[in-house]
C-alpha cells in the first residue's frame, strides 16, 4: 500500500470513529451502522468491523458474521468506476450473462472484482427496475439501457478517454505552473 | 371514542383536507397548464430528467407559462418517458416515449399553438370529442385499479396532492370506528395476504389485536426481493401516503403504537419518498403523537434491508432488523404472537396494506364484489419478457393469463409463438399454453403448480429453453439460501449442479429423476418458504417439457437453441455476400474471418455465441445460422497468414 | 406428566419437554445434529429429526415440537427415513471423509446416523461438492475444519450460552457458511483457553484444540470428549 493510500485510510478510520459516538450502544443500530459506512467508503474494512463490535458491545466475530450475511457489503474497496450488469429475469432472458462476460473480459476480473489499479469493479445485481430497457448495465450512476456486448467496448472506452482528457489537463495544468 | 373527541376529529380533518383542495386547485382546476412528468426509477431510467429539463427550457425560451410536476408511475414501462399535458380546453393527454426534442416540439405546438401533435398521442386520460381516450385500449380499460389508483397522476412527494383526492380520508374515518370494527371490515372483504401466500389478512389482524401484550408493532414487508417484480418499488415511489394511510389504519386497529417500513436498500429513490411522506404525514399531525386530536400515537420508521432475498420472509426480516443474521426461524411460533422483539406484530405486503383505505373507505362489501369469490380484489403483475406492452398491471382476480399476456399486454413480439409463463418468480413455475385459460387468483395458480408468489410474470417466446429457466431461478434462490437448513443449503445447490450439467451437453441418464426425487425432499424437508419452493421452477419445467430435457441429454440438442454449449453459429457461404464484412466489427471477440473467396466465416475456438454477427448481417444476405448441436456447422479453417 | 405412543410404546416424560427430548430420554433414538438439551428455541436446522404424528400429513422435526398429552407419534415411517436419508446425504456430498485419521472417529454423531439408517458413509446418487473456503481467520488455540462442519451451531451455541458473547459465529452466507472466529486477536484469548466448551460439543471433529505449548489445553490434539454427546444407547 502507497502512502497516500494508508493516509486515506487513517482519515476514514478517524471519520468512522467520530461517526460511531452519533449512535447509541444499541444492536438495533448494528444495521444502520454498517449501511452508513458501506454507502460513504463503499465498503466496510475489517478494522471498521472490529470498531463498531466495540462500540455496541458485541463481539467482532458477530458483527463479521451479520455483515458477510447481506450482499450489501463488500469487505475491499470498489473501483472507481462500479459496473453492475443486471442479472434479472428480464434481462436475463435478453441476454444479460452476454454482456456480464463483456465486461468480465474486457477488464480481465469476474463479478465481485476490482482490477488491480482500482479503476473498475464489476457486480452482478437483481432487477434495477427498468425492465422494459433490458439487458441493462449501470456505470456509476448512469443507466445503460439495451446494451448489447458489441457497446461493452465503448462503454469502457469512454471511461478510459475521459480518464485521459483528465490526467492531459493535469498534466497542462502543473506544467503551466 | 367519545362523541366529543369524534367531532374535534372530523373538524380537524376537515380543515386540513381544505387547505389541501385549495392548494391542489392551485395545481388543477384553474387557468394553468401542467405538464406531469413520470419520474419514477423506470422514468428516470429511460430519461425522465432530460426530458423535463427540455420542458423547462423550452417553457423559459418561449415565455410559456406552465408548471412541470413529477409524477410516480404509471405502470406503462414500454412506453417512458411518459408525460401528460392538461391545458385548458383540452382533456388532460398523455404522450408516450418523450424525448427531448419531442419535449420542445409538444412547447411548441401544444402548449403555445394548440396543435395537440395527435401522432405522439398515446390517448387522452378523460372523455372528450377530440382524442381517443386511453380507455380504448384493452391495456387501460381491462385494468382495475384500487391499489395503484392514484399511481402516475399525483406527485408522492406532495401530501396535500394526495389529501385533495381523497386521501387520509379513510384514516379519519377509521379513527371514528371501534378497532373491532375496522377488523370486521376487513374480514368481511375477503382481502388476502399479497406478499405471497394469500393468508386472510383480518385474521392476522385479529390475532394481533387479541393478543394481551402491550407494544406492538406493524411492519410494512417491502423487501421485494424478486428479481423480476417491481411493483411495490412503483408503489412506494408513486403513491407512499396510500401506503402509510393503511398503516396506521392496521396499528389503530390491532393497538400498535410503532411501525416499520422494511424497504430493500437497492431502492434508494423508494427509500427516500417514504421517508419525506412519513415527514409530512406527522407536520399535518395523521402520524406522531395525537394523530387528528386523538389519544392515538403512532411512530413510523424505514428499515433499510441490506440485500437478502431471504429477508422478504417474515421471521428472517425481524431478526435482521434486530441486528442479527436474517436466517429464518421455524415457525409456530408465528409473529402475530412472537413478532419483532418478541412483540405480536402484524407483518404485511405494501399493497395489502395500500388495499386497506380503500375498503376502510368504500367497505369491505365493495372489494368483495372485485374479483373472484375466493380471492377478493385485485393483482399486480410486472410482466416482463418477451412482451410487448410490458410492464405493472392492475386486474381484478379472475382475469384469464390469456387475457392478461394476449389482450392487456398485447401478446408476443416479433411474430414470435409464445411458450410459457413463468408466474412468482423464482417460487413460483412455468406455464405452458395449455394453462392459458387459468383464472389468475391464489388457488388456481397454486393448484397449477405455480403461485401468484411475488407477482413477477415472465413471458417466454419460442427461443426461450426451458431448462435455462429452471436453471436460472435456482441460481438465483441457491445464492439467495441463507444457509441455515439442510435441504435448501445443500439441496439447490445439488440441482443447480445438475441443471448446469445438462445445460451443458452433460447431462445423463437419470438426471430427471434425480432431479424429480431431490425436488420433492427439498419441498417437504426445508425449514422456510424459500427452500419449500425453489424447487417448484424444476418441478413445473420437467412436467411440461420434459421433451426439452431429454433433447439436452440424450442428444446434447437444446431444441430452443439457447444454451450457448449445445449451439452453434456459422456463416451460410452461399449468402455470404463476398467483400461484406458487416459482422466482422460486431464480434467482441475477433472470430469472424475472411475466407480465401473472400466471404466470412466463424472460428468456433473463439465464438462465444452472442449472435451479434447474426443482427448485423444485413437482412437481404440473412447469411447468419444459429444450429444445435453444434456438431452441425460446418468445419471452416482459416485460411493461412499470408 | 404427560403420556404420549411414541411407536405403539407408552411413554411418560415432562410437560413443556420436546418430542425429541422425550423420546431421546426414553431410549429412543431420532436422528439429530442441531438440538441441545435445553436449547431454547431450537435452530431445526439440521432436518434430520423428523418424525410422524396423528393429525399432520407431513412429517415434522420434532425438536420443534412440545409434547402434548395423547399424542400419537412413529418414528420410523417410510417418510420419515426417507427425508432423513436425503439429509443425510446431503450432508455427507459436502463432507470429506477420512474417519481414520479423524480425532472424532467412533464417536462421531455421522458415524452413528450412517449406522443407524443403515446407510453407509458412501455417497450413492449424488456427487461431491467441492467448497473451496479457505480458513481466515487462524484462532490460537482451536482448529476448524470446515470440509467436516455441519453447521448445526452448536459451538455457537454453547459459546455464547458461557461466555455472553460468541467467541466464533457463522459468517458468509447460504452454500458458503462456515464458522469464523473473526476478531480473534483483539479479545482475552484467555476464555478460549480455558474453556473449550465449542470443541467438546462439537458433534462431529471439526472444531479441535491446537496442539501448541500455550494451551491450557486438558486433552492434546487428537484426542476427544464426548461430553456432551447424546448418551442413549444405540438400539
Ligand atoms: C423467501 C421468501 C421471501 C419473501 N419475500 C417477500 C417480499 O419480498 N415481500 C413480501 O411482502 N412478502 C414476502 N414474503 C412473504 C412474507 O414472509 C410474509 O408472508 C408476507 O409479508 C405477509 O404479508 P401479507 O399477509 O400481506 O401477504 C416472502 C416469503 C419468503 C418465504
Ligand atoms: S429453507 Fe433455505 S432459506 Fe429457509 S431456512 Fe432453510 S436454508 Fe435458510
Ligand atoms: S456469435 Fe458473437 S462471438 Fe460468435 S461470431 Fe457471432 S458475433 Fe462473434
Ligand atoms: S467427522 Fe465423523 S464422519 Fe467425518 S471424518 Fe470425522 S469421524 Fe468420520
Ligand atoms: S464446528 Fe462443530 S459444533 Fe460448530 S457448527 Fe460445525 S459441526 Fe457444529
Ligand atoms: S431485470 Fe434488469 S432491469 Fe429488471
Ligand atoms: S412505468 Fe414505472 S415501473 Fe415501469
Ligand atoms: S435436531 Fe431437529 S432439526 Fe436438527
Amino acid at each position: 500500500m502507497n502512502l497516500s493510500a494508508r493516509t486515506e485510510e487513517k482519515v476514514m478510520f478517524d471519520h468512522i470513529a467520530s461517526m460511531l459516538r452519533t449512535y447509541e450502544k444499541k444492536r438495533e443500530n448494528l444495521m444502520a451502522i454498517l449501511q452508513e459506512i458501506q454507502g460513504k467508503y463503499g465498503y466496510v474494512a475489517p478494522p471498521a468491523l472490529q470498531m463498531v463490535a466495540k462500540h455496541l458491545g458485541l463481539s467482532s466475530c458477530e458483527v463479521y458474521g451479520v455483515a458477510t450475511f447481506y450482499n450489501q457489503f463488500r469487505f475491499n474497496p470498489p473501483g472507481k468506476h462500479q459496473i453492475r450488469v443486471c442479472l434479472g429475469t428480464a434481462c436475463h432472458v435478453r441476454g444479460g450473462d452476454i454482456i456480464l462476460e463483456n465486461f468480465e473480459r474486457k477488464l480481465e476480473i469476474k463479478a465481485g472484482e476490482t482490477t488491480p489499479d482500482r479503476e473498475f469493479s464489476i457486480d452482478r445485481v437483481a432487477c434495477v427496475g427498468c425492465c422494459a430497457l433490458a439487458p441493462v448495465a449501470i456505470v456509476d450512476d448512469t443507466v445503460y439501457g439495451h446494451m448489447a456486448p458489441s457497446k461493452v467496448e465503448g462503454v469502457i472506452l469512454g471511461f478510459e478517454i475521459e480518464k485521459e482528457r483528465k490526467e492531459r489537463e493535469k498534466q497542462d495544468s502543473e506544467s503551466q505552473e | 371514542m367519545n362523541l366529543k373527541s369524534k367531532e374535534t376529529l372530523i373538524d380537524v380533518f376537515a380543515s386540513i383536507k381544505t387547505e389541501a383542495e385549495k392548494r391542489f386547485g392551485k395545481i388543477k382546476g384553474d387557468s394553468n397548464q401542467n405538464i406531469f412528468i413520470g419520474m419514477a426509477t423506470c422514468g428516470l431510467a429511460s430519461g425522465a430528467i432530460e426530458v423535463k429539463r427540455a420542458f423547462e427550457e423550452a417553457l423559459a425560451e418561449q415565455k410559456i407559462n406552465a408548471r412541470v410536476i413529477s409524477v410516480g408511475c404509471l405502470g406503462h414501462c414500454y412506453a417512458e418517458p411518459l408525460v401528460i399535458i392538461d391545458k385548458p380546453g383540452f382533456p388532460p393527454i398523455l404522450y408516450h416515449n418523450v424525448t427531448p426534442g419531442k419535449a420542445n416540439l409538444l412547447v411548441k405546438a401544444f402548449l403555445r399553438g394548440d396543435d395537440p401533435v395527435f401522432e405522439h398521442v398515446l390517448g387522452a386520460m378523460e372523455e372528450n370529442e377530440l382524442i381517443p381516450t386511453v380507455m380504448e385500449f384493452p391495456r387501460f380499460n381491462q385494468e382495475k385499479r384500487v391499489v395503484m389508483g392514484k399511481c402516475g397522476l399525483i406527485d408522492p412527494e406532495d401530501i396535500y396532492q394526495y389529501i385533495a383526492q381523497g386521501g387520509y380520508s379513510a384514516l379519519a374515518k377509521a379513527l371514528t370506528l371501534d378497532p373491532e370494527q375496522i377488523i370486521f371490515e376487513v374480514l368481511e372483504s375477503g382481502l388476502r395476504g399479497r406478499g405471497g401466500a394469500g393468508f386472510l389478512t383480518g385474521k392476522k389482524w385479529q390475532f394481533v389485536e387479541d393478543a394481551e401484550e402491550k407494544g406492538k408493532f406493524v411492519i410494512c414487508n417491502a423487501d421485494e426481493g424478486d428479481p423480476g417484480a417491481y411493483m411495490d418499488r412503483a408503489i412506494l415511489e408513486s403513491n407512499p401516503h396510500q401506503v402509510i394511510e393503511g398503516i396506521a389504519i392496521c396499528a389503530y386497529a390491532v393497538g400498535a403504537k410503532r411501525a416499520i417500513v422494511y424497504v430493500r436498500a437497492e431502492y434508494p429513490l423508494a427509500v427516500k419518498i417514504v421517508q419525506k411522506a412519513i415527514e409530512q404525514a406527522r407536520e399535518l399531525g395523521l402520524l406522531g403523537k395525537g394523530i387528528l386530536e386523538t389519544q392515538f400515537d403512532l411512530d413510523v420508521t424505514v428499515f433499510q434491508g441490506s440485500g437478502a432475498f431471504v429477508c422478504g420472509e417474515e421471521t428472517a426480516l425481524i431478526r435482521s432488523i434486530q441486528g442479527q443474521r436474517g436466517m429464518p426461524q421455524p415457525r409456530p411460533p408465528y409473529p402475530a404472537q412472537t413478532g419483532l422483539w418478541g412483540k405480536p406484530t402484524v407483518i404485511n405486503n405494501v399493497k395489502t396494506l395500500a388495499s386497506i383505505p380503500p375498503i376502510i373507505e368504500k367497505g369491505g362489501k365493495w372489494l368483495k364484489g372485485i374479483g373472484t369469490k375466493k380471492s377478493p380484489g385485485t393483482a399486480i403483475f410486472s410482466v416482463v419478457g418477451n412482451i410487448v406492452h410490458a410492464g405493472l398491471v392492475e386486474i381484478p382476480m379472475g382475469v384469464t393469463l390469456r387475457s392478461l399476456v394476449f389482450d392487456i399486454c398485447g401478446g408476443v413480439p416479433n411474430q414470435k409463438r409464445f411458450k410459457a409463463v413463468q408466474i412468482g418468480g423464482p417460487s413460483g413455475g412455468c406455464l405452458p399454453e395449455q394453462f392459458l385459460d387459468t383464472p389468475i387468483d391464489f388457488d388456481s395458480l397454486t393448484e397449477a403448480g405455480a403461485m401468484m408468489g411475488s407477482g413477477g410474470m415472465v413471458v417466454m417466446d419460442e427461443n426461450a429453453c426451458m431448462i435455462d429457466v429452471a436453471r436460472y431461478f435456482l441460481d438465483f434462490t441457491q445464492h439467495e439460501s441463507c444457509g441455515k437448513c439442510t435441504f435448501c443449503r445443500i439441496g439447490t445447490k445439488h440441482l443447480l449442479d445438475t441443471l448446469e450439467r445438462i445445460t451443458k451437453g452433460k447431462g445423463r441418464d437419470g438426471d430427471i429423476e434425480l432431479l424429480e426425487d431431490l425436488s420433492i425432499d427439498i419441498k417437504e424437508g426445508s425449514l422456510c418458504g424459500l427452500g419449500k419452493t425453489a424447487p417448484n421452477p424444476v418441478l413445473t419445467t420437467i412436467e411440461y417439457f420434459r421433451d426439452e430435457y431429454e433433447a439436452h441429454i440424450q442428444e446434447k440438442r437444446c431444441p430452443a437453441m439457447m444454451c450457448r454449449e449445445l449451439t452453434a453459429y456459422y456463416i451460410d457461404l452461399d449468402k455470404c455476400a463476398r467483400g461484406c464484412d458487416a459482422c466482422v466489427g460486431s464480434c467482441p471477440t475477433e472470430s469472424i474471418f475472411t475466407t480465401r473467396d473472400r466471404k466470412k466465416a466463424i472460428d468456433q475456438t473463439l465464438c462465444v455465441k452472442c449472435g451479434e454477427c447474426m443482427t448485423a448481417c444485413p437482412s437481404e444476405y440473412d447469411a447468419v445460422r444459429k444450429v444445435s448441436p453444434p456438431e452441425l456447422a460446418p468445419k471452416i479453417a482459416r485460411p493461412e497468414e499470408g | 406428566m404427560v403420556t404420549l405412543i411414541v411407536d405403539n410404546k407408552e411413554i411418560e416424560t415432562q410437560e413443556g419437554s420436546t418430542l425429541l427430548q422425550a423420546c431421546l430420554d426414553n431410549g429412543i433414538y431420532i436422528p439429530n445434529l442441531c438440538y441441545l438439551n435445553g436449547i431454547e428455541d431450537p435452530p431445526g436446522s439440521c432436518r434430520l429429526c423428523f418424525v410422524e404424528i396423528e393429525g399432520y400429513d407431513q412429517p415434522r422435526t420434532s425438536c420443534r415440537v412440545k409434547v402434548q398429552q395423547g399424542m400419537v407419534v412413529r418414528t420410523n415411517t417410510e417418510h420419515v427415513r426417507r427425508l432423513q436419508k436425503t439429509a443425510f446425504e446431503l450432508l455427507l456430498s459436502t463432507h470429506h471423509v477420512e474417519c481414520r485419521n479423524c480425532p472424532a472417529n467412533k464417536k462421531c454423531e455421522l458415524q452413528r446416523i450412517a449406522k443407524f439408517l443403515h446407510f453407509g458413509l458412501k455417497l450413492k446418487r449424488l456427487e461431491p461438492l467441492e467448497r473451496d473456503i479457505e480458513v481466515e481467520h487462524e484462532h490460537p488455540f482451536l482448529e476448524y475444519i470446515p470440509t467436516r462442519c455441519v453447521l448445526c451451531g452448536k459451538c455457537v451455541f454453547v459459546c455464547r450460552k458461557r461466555n455472553g458473547q460468541p467467541m466464533l459465529s457463522f459468517a458468509k452466507r447460504g452454500f458458503d457458511t462456515v464458522i469464523s472466529f473473526f476478531g480473534e486477536n483483539d479479545k482475552p484469548v484467555d476464555v478460549c483457553n480455558e474453556c473449550y466448551a465449542c470443541a467438546e460439543i462439537c458433534p462431529v471433529g471439526a472444531l479441535l484444540v491446537k496442539d501448541s505449548p500455550n494451551t491450557s489445553n486438558p486433552w492434546k490434539r487428537g484426542s476427544f470428549n464426548d461430553k456432551g454427546k447424546c448418551q442413549t444407547p444405540l438400539k
